[in-house]
């Protein structure tokens, strides 16, 4: 008997990768606790690692009916408020379970503040009878000027308050948050049954329980690696370089004359994107031209500490390493169309693809988060990736943006959203971006 | 993992470090050349990771709450991230210091313990510390295993003090336990192993090798301190408590790995992929070649074969009549790997490809004879006979690249999976 072979792909397409469990992330804590921040963070992580994710927001459910309700809503005694809030949890849940049926949801996170053990039993039930797992996530805060912070800068931006005074709208959120407290019971003993993490004053102290899995236990992990310390990250491609030039791609060539006048000016391009005192760390790849892009940055008088990660480097083109577009198109017509056709997932022959890279990539990120501030400076395809991550770029976009070259790049991550600036080295370089369907050499 | 067994052998070990006494576990012998760690993220001058600085973990609980193996665990997982950690067993230098056969005064743990007694403790306690600060100074160290009880919470925190004067973090990780299950479980399968216990009925050793501890050790007080770092494992996982270790990458690789530890147990077969028609090019992703179809084939009916026997010897020895778990079979993303999966995929077995588990890249190294590289590369040669380990041909990947955090650790974390076909590296 032989088997038959040829219906196996490896360029990445038409490979089902199925998890082996679907969990239901349900978020715990009184407002203002960073919890939609988390909430967005873990699926922006999972979305970008192709784990299909997604937030169900119960505040927005309520919002339908009640726009912009007073503190009063929110008391224990007002049943109406009750009955409404109820309603928007019954809503909101519903929806979710819908999505994991419908939409092959592999993890969701309800985004409220499921205070008391009596809803969260109530949610782990519904998500039994669809044999869905739950991991409950509770934010415990007793830190004032954390809290303070967090209702200054986000809550009187809250779709609730729009319009209002924001004095007004901060004390009427500080009596919805007493409101709470007269309800909120913290997870303890007598949840001991359900797999739950509990982290107290972001972080400080963490309590892990009844980890059953292997993507809860990822979960947990990049739960335990974020942190609120103010931090950017800069990225930069490495200067232009001879296979640039030529048009070539891949390949381990040395800076051009250009490239070699973007490598004197990073560190002064750099300076002027840094708070003083602030301490920077290089991580570059293992090339020549990331190297040699990032040496004069390491030998300035900062004193930065420098890293080389094999992680970051440049997408492996494998059989096409070092030809130009035409000459793939040439002489591997078929693949240079399946390439156009998704490029997210066509894996040169012998070589990778950009959802190979994002997983390569997985641990960098994990440590990009736990670190302050870092400047990268890699490769195009690399580079895409990370910026991917913080931007949540969606994965059809993500192989086609314009990254040039000699431009420094700076990520400042925020409570809501990624902020980005961009440095102009005014060094000309060629151009290495093609779009769609074309092969010239520069654009 | 007995300790009571190597008791002789660290008596005759000039610094007291243990050496293995049954077999050789790589994690007690220490290769030849000391300064090779197996598998650097990066390598630095001072052969540290230097994100991470030096630490020392302390273990923390009584006996038979598995903090022996505990230590040999992570200093296992440690070193195969590529820092170089070592253990430091305590009882090894109590029982060297008493004499085999012999053992401490009764009140050795007490905490009104005679004076004697207490300078005991305290020349058994300078000789291993000296031992870790030797390790950590001299030797390129950048772990310590402190595997010891350390139940009281004014020695531990003199600990961390101690050790911050060494320029070291101290991280404590506390084995505790609330079900007197796990811990008679534990005692029968590596404490009453020892002669002291032959002939005895299981039942009884266990009960008397408790009480003996109880008495032995009246005193323990679990972790609580919240000005120090420690992680706190209930149930061998069940619950992990993490307090203020914020201080680094280490200690987060760490609460990984205690958190997947425990995580139910299962076998992992190995298999190389089958041969290809171009089997000396990375590059190509070459077919499998008609004989390595046949392997293929060969492969997945020994393996089915040999799971159907394991069953059938569980169902004899009285285990009950169910399907085994499901087996999930990984692959690289190479072509061959994937083809050398196909007989299982088609017996309707999970497969999935796992770009992680791909062959090391040989780089420019390609299709080269080992002449060729000579003459091509003599400065590459070079480095690489100096350091065959870590060094790097252009463009190629190292061993490190593989069991770094570059590739494999986050893969391995998850082996849901039962067989891995893999190209050799």
């Amino acid at each position: 008997m032989s088997v038959d072979l040829s219906h196996i792909k490896t360029n990445g397409i038409g490979v089902p990768q199925v998890e082996d469990t679907r969990i239901c992330v349900v978020m715990v804590g009184l407002p203002a606790r960073g919890k939609s921040l988390i909430a967005g963070k873990v699926v922006r992580y999972l979305a970008w690692l192709s784990i299909h994710a997604k937030t169900f927001n119960v505040g927005s459910y309520r919002r339908a009916d009640t726009p912009s309700p007073t503190a009063d809503f929110f008391s224990k005694g007002n049943k109406e408020g009750e009955k409404m809030r109820q309603a928007a949890a019954e809503a909101a849940v519903s929806d979710m379970l819908r999505w994991f049926r419908k939409d092959k949801g592999i993890v969701a996170v309800l985004d409220a503040t499921n205070s008391s053990k009596a809803r969260r039993r109530w949610v782990a039930e519904r998500c039994r009878e669809q044999d869905i797992h739950t991991i409950y996530v509770e934010s415990k805060c007793d830190n004032e000027e954390i809290i303070m912070a967090n209702i200054l800068e986000v809550k009187t931006t809250s779709p609730d308050y729009k319009g209002q005074d924001p004095e007004a709208a901060a004390l009427d959120f500080r009596n919805r948050i007493k409101n709470y407290e007269n309800v909120y019971e913290t997870i303890d003993e007598d949840e001991k049954d359900l797999t739950y993490v509990k982290l107290i004053d972001v972080g400080s102290q963490v309590i892990i329980n009844q980890i059953q899995d292997y993507l809860q236990s990822r979960v947990v992990y990049y739960l335990m690696n974020l942190h609120i310390r103010p931090r950017s990250i800069w990225l930069s491609r490495h200067g232009e370089s001879e296979f640039n030039l030529d048009g070539r791609i891949g390949g381990d060539a040395l800076l051009s004359e250009r490239g070699e006048l973007y490598a004197r000016k990073l560190p002064e391009l750099v300076a002027s994107s840094v708070k003083d005192g602030q301490k920077l760390t290089i991580w570059t790849s293992t090339l020549k031209r990331t190297i040699a892009t990032a040496r004069f940055l390491a030998a300035s008088s900062k004193g930065y500490d420098k890293l080389e990660w094999k992680a970051l480097d440049e997408l492996d083109s494998g059989v096409c390493d070092g030809l130009t577009y035409q000459e793939i198109a040439d002489q591997y017509p078929e693949d240079f169309k399946a390439r156009d056709d998704d490029k997210y997932n066509y894996r040169y022959r012998g070589g990778e693809s950009y959802r190979d890279v994002v997983i390569r990539l997985e641990p960098i990120i994990m440590e990009l988060e736990r670190s302050e501030n870092i400047i990268i400076v890699t490769h195009q395809a690399v580079l895409r990736c990370i910026y991917a991550y913080y931007m949540n770029v969606p994965q059809e976009q993500s192989p086609w943006m314009e990254v040039p070259l000699h431009t420094l790049i700076k990520l400042t991550p925020r409570a809501y959203g990624t902020e980005e600036q961009r440095f102009k080295a005014n060094i000309p370089a060629v151009s290495t971006f093609r779009s769609k369907g074309s092969t010239a050499k520069h654009q | 993992m007995d300790t009571l067994l190597t008791a002789d052998v660290a008596a005759r070990n000039p610094r007291e470090r243990r050496r293995s006494s049954t077999y050789v576990d790589a994690i007690h012998d220490m290769p030849e050349n000391g300064e090779l760690a197996p598998a650097q993220l990066y390598s630095t001058e001072s052969g540290r990771l230097f994100h991470s600085g030096r630490i020392v973990i302390v273990t923390v609980g009584l006996p038979a709450r598995g903090k022996t193996h505990l230590s040999v665990a992570l200093a296992r997982y440690l070193r195969w991230l590529g820092v170089k950690t070592q253990v430091f067993h305590l009882g090894d230098y109590r029982r060297a210091h008493v004499g085999p056969g012999k053992d401490v005064p009764e009140d050795y743990f007490h905490v009104d313990a005679s004076p004697a007694s207490v300078l005991m403790r305290q020349k058994i306690l300078k000789k291993c510390r000296d031992d870790i600060y030797f390790f950590l100074n001299n030797e390129k160290g950048q772990v310590a295993i402190y595997d010891a009880v350390n139940p009281l919470a004014a020695g531990r925190r003199s600990l961390a003090k101690e050790f911050s004067k060494h320029d070291a973090q101290t991280l404590f990780i506390e084995s505790a336990c609330d079900d007197e299950k796990i811990i008679e479980e534990n005692v029968r399968s590596v404490k009453i192993s020892s002669p002291d216990y032959i002939g005895w009925d299981e039942k009884d050793a266990v009960k008397h090798y408790l009480a003996r501890m109880r008495a032995k050790i009246p005193h323990f007080e679990t972790m609580e301190e919240p000005d120090l770092n420690y992680i706190k494992m209930i149930n061998a996982g069940e619950r992990i408590t993490v307090n203020n270790c914020t201080f680094g990458y280490l200690s987060h690789r760490i609460v990984f790995y205690l958190l997947n530890l425990h995580i139910k147990s299962r076998h992992t077969y190995f298999a190389r992929a089958g041969t290809s028609s171009e089997e000396d090019s990375y590059k190509a992703d070459a077919n499998l070649s008609e004989q390595g179809a046949e392997y293929a084939r060969k492969m997945g009916e020994t393996l089915l074969a040999h799971r159907d026997k394991e069953r059938q010897a569980m169902i004899h020895r009285g285990g009950p009549d169910v399907p085994l778990k499901p087996l999930t079979v990984w692959t690289s993303t190479r072509r061959r790997t994937v083809e050398t999966s196909q007989y299982l995929y088609e017996k309707g077995y999970r497969v999935r490809q796992r770009s992680q588990m791909s062959q090391l890249n040989p780089g420019v190294c390609e299709k080269k004879s080992e002449k060729r590289i000579r003459m091509e590369y003599p400065d590459e040669v070079a480095k690489h006979e100096q350091d065959p380990y870590h060094h790097r041909y252009p463009r190629a990947e190292v061993s490190d690249d593989l069991s770094g955090c570059n590739r494999w650790a986050d893969g391995l974390m998850g082996w849901l999976s039962r067989i891995m076909i893999s190209q050799s590296a």
